[in-house]
């Protein structure tokens, strides 16, 4: 068992007349198996891009972002799928923009597609302990 | 246009044996494309109960493909406590005790709200965020 630490941090001097500035800390249990951090060229099919297992109601946390390119340097602006397995989209990355979420207590994995072309993510899960 | 900046770490020291973990992504909340920021933000703090089954944080907005971002976070102390985080009727997962997510909304047509369940008994303390790129308020009844 290790112990994971998320943050996040929210900044804007002018979404409204205050201030916004405030960060969020965690720290999480979790256990094997584990992706530290990798990346994959996503495709159109998202069956073929499972990046996270389903085990029956085990909760994992899960990291994406969308680099922004197709090939590590050709730069893409089309978006990037976070869906359930069997195509069930729960919301979409724009270049540049990353996600971080709990998913599971069902029988689903994740699978990323791409809209259109390929696009390169970066992922990482972690079982909660 | 506003400019909201979000950030997040993922850190671990004893993840993988002589190596630990730093993950580090930041980005700007824009509206489709990447020139005009989200300028619409809800922010706020609730109690949630078993009693009351699942609920709407925020309804649907009406236009599918909308960039829009939900943070929640679980602030029970109470480890038996979590929330059932959905779209409608997806549930994405069980937020625990303490945690926090950060994840797009873009399924904004008119079965997409957010919903959360609270699990285990007694009040569940949460606070969110919701950026938006469009809303409209309600009409009377």
């Amino acid at each position: 068992m290790a112990t994971l630490t998320p943050t996040l941090s929210l900044t804007s001097t002018d979404i409204t007349s205050d201030l916004l500035s405030f960060s969020v800390t965690d720290s999480l249990s979790v256990t094997a198996p584990h992706i530290g951090l990798a990346k994959t060229s996503v495709s159109t099919t998202g069956a073929n891009n499972i990046i996270q297992p389903a085990t029956d109601g085990q909760t994992y946390y899960v990291y994406v972002k969308h680099t922004g390119t197709s090939d590590g340097s050709t730069v893409v602006t089309t978006t990037l799928n976070i869906e359930l397995t069997g195509d069930v989209v729960i919301g979409k990355l724009a270049a540049g923009e990353f996600m971080w979420m709990p998913v599971g207590g069902h029988s689903l994995g994740v699978q990323l597609q791409a809209s259109s072309g390929t696009i390169i993510a970066e992922y990482a899960y972690f079982t909660k302990a | 246009m506003a400019t909201t900046t979000a950030t997040v770490g993922i850190t671990s020291a004893d993840l993988t044996p002589g190596m630990s973990l730093g993950i580090s992504a930041t980005t700007t909340l824009y509206q489709t494309g990447t020139t005009t920021g989200l300028e619409l933000v809800d922010i706020g703090a609730g109690k949630l109960t078993q009693a009351s089954g699942a609920d709407a944080l925020h309804e649907a907005l009406g236009t599918a493909d909308t960039t829009n971002w939900v943070y929640i976070c679980n602030n029970s102390t109470n480890v038996e406590q979590y929330m059932k985080i959905g779209i409608h009727e997806t549930i994405i997962g069980n937020l625990g005790s303490g945690e926090w997510l950060w994840m797009p909304w873009n399924m904004g047509d008119g079965d997409a709200e957010i919903n959360i369940e609270a699990e285990a008994s007694g009040e569940i303390p949460y606070e969110y965020a919701i950026f938006k790129s469009t809303y409209t308020l309600p009409a009377k009844t």
